[in-house]
C-alpha cells in the first residue's frame, strides 16, 4: 500500500467499504459475482462497440466549429432548414391525425372492413426505395402516368411536378405520409382496442355518443400513446433520407434537401464526411429536447393507454 | 463427466482462442501476394468482363492473387469516402469520381505512382500524364499519384431518323458552335408543326445532379472562349473579360434553350443516367453526354440504333463560332494506391502489367469502347479505325488525337468542389427557371466560386 493510500483511507469506516463494494457486487459472492461479470462483458462489449463508439465518433468528426462557418456559409443550407422544419411539421401532424382518424374508422365491425384494413396497410409493406422511385416517374411532366392521365382526361398538359421547389417538396410529403400513415393507423387502432369496453359502453349510456365520445373518452385515454407516436414519427422522419432522395432527389437545383440528405451530399458528392457529420448534427437542437421529452413520457405514471 | 467450473470455462476459452491463432501465418504468407482491388461496375457487362479478364490474365502471369470487388459506380464513390476516412483501404482503386486523385491528394492520402506512370510515360497522352498528378497541401508540391487507365470525353449523340422527318439530313447540320445547336431548335419545330408533342430538340443537363451539367457547361464555356478560367498554375482568372463574356454566353445559351422550350422540362431534375434513358425513349433529338455509353448500352438490343439511326459527333463536334476547333475535356480513370494499403508491392506490379499498352488496350476495346484508350499509339488498331462503326472513329479522334486538355481541378482542387456543389448549374437554372439575367446568374456563381478558392490556398 502507497503512503497516498494509507491517507486516504484513514477515517474511512471499514463498514462503509464493505457495504459499498458489497453494493456493486449487488449482493453475489465469489463465483457469481465472476459469472455476472462473465455474462455481462458481452453486452457491454456490443453496446461499446455499436453505440457508444459510433455516437462518440460522429460527435468527434461535428466537433470542429469551422465546419459549422462552412456549413452555414452553404448558399442551401437555410432552404434545407426550413424544408426539414415543413417536412416535419407537415409530414409528421398531417400523417398522424389521420392516422388518428383511420384508426377510428377501421373499428368499425364487419369482414369487409378487415379486409379493407388488409388493402390499406399495404403501401407501408411494400419496400420504399421502389415506391419512392415509382412515385418520381409518375410525376414525371413528359411521360409520367399523371400528367397522361390528365391529357387522356381533359387534354390538358399537367405541370411538372418535380420542377418546382413547393410542388416537389409536396410530393415528398405527400409521399411520406401515403407510405407511413399505414403503420401509425395500426398502432393507434391498437390503442383504441385496448380501451376497455366497460368505458365506452359506460360513456354510451351516459350520452357521450360520436363527437362527444372521441372528445371526452377516446381521445383523452390516448392522448399520451399519441404524443408517443408523435415524438417518435418526428425524430424517425428527421433521418429520413429515401423519401427525398428517391421522389425529389433534392432537386430541382437542391431546393428540396433536408438535413439527413445535405449530409449525405456534404459527405460523399462533396467529399467531405466531418461537413456531412455537422450538416446531421445541426439537428441536435431540434431532437434533444424531443428526446427528453419523449423518455419523461415515458416515464409518466398515470394510468393511460 | 466432468464438471462445469469457472476455471474449465476460462481454460476451454482459451484453448479455443489459442487455436483460431493457428492459421494465422497461412494468412501472411497469402497475403504477400494478394492485393486487393476495387473497380466501378460498366454500363454494359462486356466492360466487367473486360476488367476480370485482365485481372485473370494478370494473375496467372505473375502467380499473384487480385481479390477484385466491381462496385457500382454510386455505392463505389461512398466506399471509397469511407475507406479513406476509416483508414481501412484496399490496396488499388479507380478514380472514381476522377477528381478524386485530387481531392486525397491535397490530404497526403495516396502513395507515390510516379514509378508505376515511369514505365509507359512516352506511351500516354500529354493529357493523361496531367491528369495523374495532383497538389499535396501537406509536401507543398504537385506530385504523381494516378496511373491514368482509360479516358471519356463528351461526343454530341443524334437521332437521324428524328432529323430527317423534320426534313432535314445530317449533312445539314452546321459546324460552328451556336449555329450547330441551334440546327436543333429548327428541327423541334418542325416536328411540333409535324404534331410530335413530346419531341425536344436538345438534350442539355439544365439539373444540379451527378457530373454531366459540369461537362456541359465546360464544353460551352471553352468554345465561347472561357478556357482560361483557371490556369495551369491553378489560378482562377474570374476577372478576365473573355473567361465572363464567356460564362455569361454559356449560362445564356443554355438556361435560354430550356427556358425557350428546347430542352425537355424534366432535365431540370435529370440525374446521371436519366438522359440516356430520355435519349433512347426519343424524347429529344440530341444529347451532349459523356462517353459512347449511349450508343453501347442498345448495340446488342438494337443494332439498327447503333449502326444506323445514331450518329456520333465526334469527327463532326462542331467547332467554335469563328471556325477554331474546341479543345474537348478529358476525364481520366487513374489507379490509385491508398497510403495505408497493406500490399503495396503487388498494387504497383499489378497497375505496371495494366498498363502495358496490349493490355489495357484490350480491356477498353472489350468494353466496346465506351472508354477511350490514354496511349495514342492504341488508336491506330482496327477497332477503333474500324469502318463498318459509325461512332468509334470520330470519339477517337476527339477524345485522344484531336485537341484536348484537362478538366480543371487538376489544377486547382477548388473546381472538384465547384463541380461538386453545382455552381455553374445554379447560374443555368437561375436563368432557366427564375428569369435571371445571364449576367445576374454569372455574377452571383463568379462570387460563390471565389469562396470556394479561398479555401484552397495553392503555395
Amino acid at each position: 500500500m502507497t503512503d497516498s493510500a494509507s491517507v486516504v483511507d484513514v477515517g474511512r469506516p471499514a463498514v462503509r467499504r464493505g457495504t459499498l463494494s458489497r453494493s456493486l457486487r449487488g449482493g453475489l459472492k465469489g463465483g457469481e459475482y465472476t459469472w455476472a461479470v462473465a455474462f455481462v462483458v458481452p453486452y457491454v462489449a456490443v453496446f461499446a462497440a455499436f453505440v457508444a463508439y459510433p455516437v462518440v465518433y460522429g460527435l468527434w468528426m461535428g466537433s470542429e466549429a469551422s465546419l459549422y462557418r462552412e456549413l452555414f456559409a452553404d448558399p442551401i443550407y437555410q432552404s434545407t432548414v426550413v424544408n426539414t422544419i415543413l417536412y416535419l411539421a407537415l409530414g409528421v401532424n398531417v400523417k398522424m391525425f389521420l392516422a388518428l382518424l383511420l384508426s377510428g374508422f377501421f373499428m368499425r365491425p364487419g369482414w369487409w372492413m378487415k379486409a379493407l384494413l388488409l388493402i390499406f396497410v399495404l403501401p407501408w409493406a411494400v419496400p420504399q426505395i421502389s415506391t419512392f422511385i415509382s412515385i418520381h416517374w409518375m410525376l414525371n411532366g413528359e411521360w409520367g402516368f399523371l400528367n397522361n392521365v390528365l391529357y387522356a382526361l381533359f387534354h390538358t398538359e399537367g405541370p411538372s411536378w418535380l420542377n418546382d421547389r413547393w410542388t416537389a417538396l409536396g410530393a415528398v410529403i405527400v409521399s411520406h405520409i401515403w407510405k407511413w400513415t399505414p403503420f401509425w393507423t395500426l398502432i393507434l387502432l391498437a390503442g383504441r382496442m385496448a380501451i376497455p369496453v366497460e368505458i365506452r359502453d359506460s360513456a354510451r349510456v351516459d350520452g357521450a355518443t360520436g363527437v362527444r365520445g372521441f372528445v371526452h373518452i377516446t381521445f383523452p385515454l390516448l392522448a399520451n400513446l399519441y404524443l408517443i407516436c408523435t415524438l417518435l414519427s418526428t425524430i424517425f422522419l428527421l433521418g429520413d433520407f429515401n423519401a427525398v432522395t428517391f421522389v425529389s432527389g433534392g432537386g430541382p437545383a437542391n431546393s428540396t434537401h433536408v438535413l439527413a440528405t445535405l449530409g449525405i451530399r456534404d459527405a460523399f458528392e462533396i467529399a467531405n464526411p466531418r461537413l456531412g457529420v455537422a450538416a446531421v448534427m445541426s439537428a441536435l437542437p431540434m431532437v434533444i429536447p424531443l428526446v427528453i421529452i419523449l423518455m419523461r413520457k415515458l416515464r409518466t405514471a398515470e394510468v393511460q393507454l | 463427466m466432468a464438471r462445469l467450473t469457472r476455471r474449465s470455462v476460462l481454460r476451454g476459452s482459451l484453448a479455443l482462442g489459442a487455436t483460431s491463432l493457428l492459421p494465422l501465418p497461412r494468412i501472411a504468407r497469402a497475403a504477400a501476394t494478394t492485393a486487393t482491388v476495387w473497380f466501378a461496375q460498366g454500363f454494359v457487362q462486356d466492360e466487367d468482363v473486360a476488367l476480370r479478364k485482365a485481372v485473370t490474365d494478370y494473375e496467372k502471369a505473375s502467380g499473384n492473387k487480385i481479390e477484385l470487388s466491381i462496385i457500382p459506380f454510386a455505392p463505389e464513390r461512398q466506399k471509397i469516402i469511407s475507406a479513406i476516412t476509416s483508414g481501412v483501404v484496399p490496396d488499388v482503386m479507380d478514380s472514381n469520381p476522377n477528381e478524386i486523385l485530387q481531392i486525397y491528394a491535397w490530404q497526403d492520402r495516396w502513395v507515390d505512382v510516379s514509378d508505376v506512370v515511369e514505365t509507359q510515360k512516352a506511351q500516354f497522352s500529354d493529357t493523361a500524364l496531367q491528369s495523374a498528378q495532383a497538389y499535396n497541401s501537406v509536401t507543398k508540391k504537385r506530385g504523381v499519384y494516378g496511373v491514368p487507365l482509360r479516358a471519356a470525353v463528351v461526343p454530341c449523340h443524334i437521332w437521324r431518323p428524328l432529323v430527317e422527318k423534320a426534313g432535314f439530313k445530317i449533312e445539314d447540320i452546321p459546324k460552328t458552335w451556336d449555329a450547330y445547336f441551334d440546327f436543333f431548335k429548327k428541327v423541334q419545330d418542325n416536328l411540333r408543326k409535324q404534331g410530335e408533342r413530346k419531341v425536344y430538340g436538345l438534350g442539355f443537363q439544365v439539373t444540379a445532379n451527378g457530373v454531366d451539367p459540369y461537362n456541359l457547361f465546360t464544353a460551352f464555356l471553352i468554345a465561347h472562349g472561357g478556357q482560361d478560367v483557371v490556369t495551369r498554375d491553378g489560378k482562377l482568372h474570374l476577372d478576365d473579360p473573355k473567361v465572363k463574356q464567356a460564362a455569361i454566353k454559356a449560362t445564356a445559351y443554355l438556361g435560354g434553350a430550356y427556358r425557350d422550350g428546347y430542352v425537355p422540362p424534366s432535365a431540370i431534375n435529370w440525374n446521371d443516367a436519366d438522359d440516356n434513358n430520355a435519349f433512347h425513349a426519343k424524347l429529344m433529338v440530341m444529347d451532349v453526354d459523356g462517353t459512347l455509353s449511349t450508343e453501347v448500352a442498345v448495340k446488342e438490343k438494337h443494332p439498327e440504333w447503333y449502326f444506323k439511326d445514331m450518329v456520333t459527333h465526334g469527327i463532326g463536334y462542331p467547332t467554335d463560332n469563328a471556325g477554331k476547333p474546341v479543345p474537348s475535356v478529358v476525364g481520366v480513370t487513374q489507379g490509385l494506391i491508398p497510403k495505408g494499403a497493406k500490399n503495396v508491392t503487388v498494387a504497383k506490379e499489378f497497375l505496371k502489367y495494366f498498363i502495358q499498352p496490349k493490355v489495357v488496350g484490350e480491356f477498353v476495346e472489350l468494353g466496346l469502347g465506351r472508354w477511350l484508350p490514354v496511349m495514342p499509339s492504341l488508336a491506330k488498331s482496327p477497332f477503333w479505325q474500324d469502318p463498318k462503326d459509325p461512332h468509334l472513329r470520330g470519339y477517337i479522334q476527339q477524345g485522344l488525337l484531336g485537341p484536348t486538355v484537362p478538366d480543371y481541378y487538376v489544377f486547382n482542387l477548388a473546381m472538384a468542389e465547384v463541380r461538386s456543389q453545382h455552381v455553374w448549374s445554379l447560374a443555368m437554372i437561375d436563368v432557366a427557371k427564375d428569369g435571371v439575367k445571364p449576367e445576374a446568374a454569372v455574377e452571383k456563381a463568379f462570387k460563390r466560386i471565389e469562396e470556394i478558392f479561398a479555401k484552397y490556398k495553392v503555395a
